[in-house]
């Protein structure tokens, strides 16, 4: 297993953002980490870099421990989001050629500018990134997230600032960036269409707790509870948002 | 520790420097204001005929070495400030770079900019109050260094209560070396105090540094005892800064902070 996740509980003062969450994410798979506002999805993402630390529970990447293994761990994976960015004043170029130093990275202009123009951003390579738009900030991310080659990618709703033709491409790039170097993603999305054409399994997840775990169709039928052709995760993400906690579980 | 990882924040810092004006103020402005204030001041003073002797070298040698550890304090804490205020934060502690990698590279970058300030300062008060601190320098430097060790203390500790209160304790990155400042006895004797105050002020090693100090401008020779103090103190609050950045870290990554810090 690439990533393990066993009995993963974490607690702000008295509210369970992640309960008791267990899953495991095999070597190239795409797995989609979904569900509303508040299911915990980005607090996992941030727990696997060793950002939050958890109240129980252990987790395991690449079959060691984040706290015994942080360095050699962190050194095969990366992540983006766009919730996070970059010094505001520094251009695509220099920031990008931090990180390659941060992540060793061999002839690192030559990996920048093929990532620059694999993700359509090389003509702002000289901009600081205070002027860039957040989608073109999104994309800087992903050119960041692909500098080491890592073998597991954690990416947290990639898309969410991309209008649909840039979102499209991105996706294009990631699957077959994904195909090509057997990259792991574990991915969260909001967007259900998107996550049914990425991700061969999806974990669902509401109030901190997996509801759900399968292939999209099968996430389908479990929780519509309906022998369907095709996956409908829209559907399910629209019927789980609207339970109560108790309710979203016990059902 | 690896080298390229520190090289890494090295670079940061420096196209920070690069292309943030601000950085040039605190770098030069300030400190050309500073030495140029304190020594028209002192060629008011030349002017009285009852000034103990070396006391305006005393005065110019206390503004120049107080403005590298107030410039070496500030400086920590506002190159950690800058990662928070372009949310980088996440970046970098979610990638292979360690703490102690991150502060080092802090550390190098601070270094580097409190010694421009130094020597603009030297440079000016060499020119225009024909003060020269060179032949005084080497037996200055263990002084300075003790104030180095101090200033990375206190940075180290105000980076701490940042990770852990966010930017509502960032206004100490600038005020904290002032809060000091009365008690280190930058511009006067540890025994012109008030007698209550001397104990507290001897726990200072920036007091020992300044009482050094102008024992060497005063031709009194070199402190062995003041440096001693000084480093002592220094070596017992840096390892306690060093036990209270890391519960100041862990406890930030326990709430979520390191993620949402604004």
């Amino acid at each position: 297993m690439l990533v393990t996740v066993e009995c993963l509980t974490k607690i702000y003062g008295g509210f369970k953002a992640v309960d008791d969450v267990s899953f495991v994410v095999q070597p190239g798979e795409v797995a989609g980490l979904v569900g509303p506002n508040g299911a915990g999805k980005t607090t996992i993402i941030h727990i696997l870099l060793g950002l939050i630390s958890t109240n129980a529970g252990a987790v395991r990447l690449f079959g060691k421990s984040l706290d015994a293994d942080r360095e050699q761990i962190l050194q095969r994976l990366n992540f983006t989001s766009p919730y996070m960015a970059f010094p505001a004043r520094l251009t695509v170029l220099e920031n990008l050629r931090v990180f390659a130093l941060i992540y060793n990275v061999r002839n690192p202009a030559q990996k920048i500018i093929e990532l620059l123009e694999r993700f359509g951003i090389e003509h702002l390579k000289n901009k600081p990134i205070s002027r860039l738009s957040s989608g073109e900030t999104t994309r800087v991310g992903l050119c960041k997230a692909f500098l080491n080659n890592p073998e597991l990618l954690l990416l947290d709703e990639p898309t969410a600032y991309l209008d649909l033709q840039v979102a499209r491409q991105v996706r294009d790039v990631l699957l077959d960036l994904q195909r090509s170097r057997g990259t792991t993603i574990l991915y969260t999305s909001h967007n259900m269409h998107e996550v049914q054409r990425m991700c061969n399994r999806v974990i669902f997840l509401s109030h901190g707790r997996v509801i759900a775990t399968g292939t999209p169709i099968e996430i389908t039928r479990k929780i519509l509870k309906e022998d369907r052709a095709s996956p409908a995760l829209d559907e399910v993400f629209i019927r789980i948002a609207g339970r109560g906690p108790d309710e979203a579980i016990s059902n | 520790m690896k080298p390229y990882r520190i090289r890494g924040v090295i670079l940061r810092h420096a196209y920070e420097v690069r292309r943030n004006a601000n950085h040039i103020t605190y770098m030069v402005y300030w400190p050309v204001v500073n030495i140029l204030v304190w020594g028209f001041f002192t060629l008011y003073l030349r002017h009285g005929d009852r000034l103990q002797p070396g006391v305006i070298s005393c005065l110019l040698g206390a503004v120049i070495l107080w403005g590298l550890f107030n410039a070496f304090q500030r400086d920590m804490a506002v190159g950690f400030l800058e990662e928070l205020w372009s949310r980088n934060l996440v970046s970098l502690f979610a990638s292979p770079l360690s703490v102690s990698e991150y502060v080092t590279g802090l550390i190098i970058v601070t270094l580097s900019k409190a010694m421009v300030g130094l020597l603009v300062e030297a440079l000016i008060a060499g020119l225009c109050y024909h003060y020269n601190i060179l032949p005084t320098l080497p037996a200055l430097i263990p002084f300075i260094l003790n104030l180095a060790l101090f200033a990375l203390t206190m940075g180290i500790v105000i980076t701490g209560l940042i990770f852990r209160y966010t930017t509502k304790f960032q206004a100490m990155a600038w005020s904290f070396a002032g809060l000091l400042m009365p008690l280190s006895c930058v511009f006067y004797p540890l025994s012109s105090l008030p007698r209550f105050l001397r104990p507290l002020a001897s726990i200072l090693p920036t007091t020992h540094s300044f009482e050094g100090m102008r024992q060497v401008i005063e031709s009194r020779g070199f402190s062995g005892s003041h440096f001693k103090w000084g480093l002592e103190l220094n070596l017992i609050y840096f390892i306690f800064a060093l036990f209270f950045f890391r519960w100041m870290f862990e406890s930030a990554r326990a709430r979520g902070l390191l993620v949402k810090m604004e």
